[in-house]
C-alpha cells in the first residue's frame, strides 16, 4: 500500500470500472493475444526501421567483438556462448522499449486500457510479440555466431530449447518493466537498469548451457540448466501478469 | 421530483491531485442514460482530466467513479496506429472486442463520415482523424460517449455529422462533452457543467 502525502491510502484497486463483460474467457482473451501480436507485427513490418536497426547493431557488436577476441578460433569459441548472450539481452531491452514504444507515439495504449474485460492479456499479447522477435533475433545471432565465433552447431536442438526458454525469462520481464516504464520519459535509460539484475539468472544459466552445448557436452547434462530456466520462467511469467495490470495505469 | 431516468455514470467526491496541484477538488458529476452534458471552463481546469477519471483511464485522489456502463473515448487529438488504414484501425477495434469486422458496415461507416478506406492514417489531417474517432464510436457503440473537443478541427459538415452522430448516441446510452464553444454546445447539451481552478489548484 503506498501511502500518500496527506496521509490517506491508495485503494489497491484497478483504475478502470469493471465493465459487463466481467472476466474474459479464454477463448476470447486468446483471440485478443493473437491480434494484439498481429497488429504489432503488422505495425513493426511496415515500419521496418526499428527491427533492421537492432540486427545492424548487433551485427556491428559481433564484428568488433569478433576482432578483440580474434584470431585464433579456440578464442573465439570460448567467447561465443557470452558474446551470444549478451547481444541478445542488448536485443531484448531494445526491442521491448519498441513494443510500448509504438502505443506511445500513436498515443493508443488508451485504447487497450479501455478494452472491456481484464488487462492481463496486453501482457501476454506484448510477451507474444517481443518473444517473436527475439526469436527472429536469437537465430540470425546464433547464424553469426557461428559464422564468426566458431559457435558449433552440432547440437542445434539443445540450442533452440536453450533460446526458446532464455528468451521467454528474458522477454517476460522486459515486457513487464517496458509497460510499467511505458509513459516515462527516459525509459530507454531505465529499462535496462531495472531489467538487466533481474534477469541475471535467466541469462547466467543460458550462458552455461550454451557453453555445455558448444563443448560438446552431452545433452543430459544440461538437463539442470533448463529445469532452471524453466522454473525461472514459470516464476517470471507468473509474477509479470499478476502485477501488470496495476502497473499499467496513468 | 426524482429524475426517473437511471445513473449510466456517478462520480462522488472527485478529486485529482498532480504532484501538489489539485486538479479537480470534491466534484460530484452524473451521467443519466438519454442525456447530453457539457463540460465548460477555461484551459487547465481539467476538463480532460475529469473524462479520463471517468473513462477510468486515471485514478482518482480521492472519491470514486461507479457505474457499469461501456465507455468509450474520442481523446483530442484522437489516437490511432498511423501506419494502418483507417479501414484497418477499426477493423482492429472490433477484433479486440472479440468481434467479426464487417468490411461492409466499415465501409458504410467510412463513407458517411467521408473517409477513404485504404489510406494510411498518417497521412490524414486533424479534422479526418477527428472523423475517424466518431466512425470508431459509431461502430463500438459504447453506451458512454466522452467526447474530448470533438469539434475542434471539425468543418461546418464535420460539425452537423458531429451533431447527428451526438443525438444517435443519447438514445442508446449517455454523452459526456467537453468543449470551449458554447455557442455550438448549447443547442446540443441537456444540462451544462462549469469547471472553475479546484481549491489549491495550480491556477
Amino acid at each position: 500500500m503506498r501511502l500518500l502525502g496527506d496521509g490517506t491510502r491508495r485503494r489497491r484497486t484497478p483504475p478502470w470500472p469493471a465493465t459487463p463483460s466481467g472476466t474474459l474467457g479464454g477463448g476470447v482473451a486468446v483471440r485478443r493475444i493473437f491480434w494484439l501480436a498481429w497488429r504489432d507485427l503488422t505495425l513493426e513490418l511496415r515500419g521496418r526501421a526499428g527491427l533492421l536497426s537492432v540486427v545492424f547493431f548487433l551485427t556491428v557488436m559481433l564484428l568488433i567483438l569478433g576482432l578483440a577476441f580474434g584470431p585464433y578460433p579456440q578464442d573465439l569459441r570460448k567467447a561465443a556462448p557470452g558474446v551470444l548472450w549478451v547481444a541478445l539481452a542488448f536485443a531484448g531491452s531494445l526491442l521491448a522499449s519498441r513494443a510500448f514504444g509504438l502505443e506511445v507515439e500513436d498515443g493508443t495504449l488508451d485504447d487497450l486500457l479501455l478494452t472491456p474485460g481484464g488487462k492481463e492479456w496486453i501482457y501476454f499479447g506484448k510477451l507474444f510479440f517481443q518473444m517473436i522477435l527475439l526469436l527472429a533475433v536469437g537465430l540470425i545471432l546464433i547464424v553469426l555466431t557461428a559464422g564468426l565465433f566458431y559457435l558449433p552447431l552440432a547440437a542445434w536442438p539443445g540450442l533452440l530449447l536453450t533460446l526458446l526458454l532464455g528468451t521467454l525469462g528474458y522477454a517476460s520481464v522486459s515486457t513487464f518493466y517496458a509497460g510499467m516504464l511505458a509513459r516515462l520519459r527516459g525509459r530507454e535509460v531505465l529499462l535496462p537498469l531495472l531489467l538487466f539484475p533481474i534477469a541475471v539468472p535467466v541469462v547466467l544459466s543460458s550462458v552455461q548451457a550454451t557453453i555445455g552445448l558448444a563443448q560438446g557436452l552431452p545433452v543430459g547434462e544440461m538437463r539442470h540448466w533448463w529445469q532452471l530456466l524453466l522454473v525461472f520462467d514459470v516464476i517470471y511469467v507468473t509474477v509479470c501478469s499478476l502485477l501488470f495490470p496495476w502497473v499499467l495505469e496513468g | 421530483m426524482t429524475d426517473p431516468r437511471p445513473d449510466l455514470l456517478r462520480a462522488e467526491g472527485l478529486s485529482k491531485r498532480y504532484g501538489r496541484d489539485w486538479v479537480i477538488r470534491e466534484l460530484d458529476f452524473s451521467l443519466a442514460r438519454g442525456e447530453v452534458v457539457a463540460l465548460l471552463g477555461p484551459n487547465g481546469v481539467g476538463k480532460t482530466t475529469l473524462l479520463r477519471l471517468l473513462a477510468g483511464l486515471v485514478r482518482p485522489t480521492q472519491g470514486k467513479v461507479s457505474g457499469r456502463a461501456k465507455i468509450g473515448l474520442l481523446a483530442n487529438p484522437p489516437a490511432f496506429y498511423r501506419h494502418l488504414s483507417g479501414e484497418e484501425n477499426l477493423a482492429y477495434a472490433l477484433r479486440l472486442e472479440d468481434r467479426t469486422p464487417d468490411l461492409a458496415a466499415i465501409y458504410q461507416i467510412l463513407e458517411r463520415v467521408g473517409l477513404p478506406h485504404k489510406k494510411t492514417v498518417l497521412s490524414y489531417s486533424s479534422g479526418m482523424k477527428k472523423r475517424l474517432a466518431l466512425a470508431k464510436l459509431q461502430l463500438l457503440a459504447p453506451e458512454v460517449w466522452l467526447l474530448d473537443e470533438p469539434e475542434a478541427a471539425l468543418d461546418a459538415q464535420g460539425r452537423e455529422l458531429l451533431g447527428e452522430i451526438v443525438q444517435q448516441a443519447r438514445s442508446s446510452g449517455g454523452v459526456v462533452i467537453a468543449t470551449h464553444d458554447r455557442a455550438w454546445i448549447t443547442g446540443l447539451a441537456d444540462r451544462q457543467v462549469m469547471l472553475g481552478p479546484a481549491p489549491g489548484g495550480a491556477g
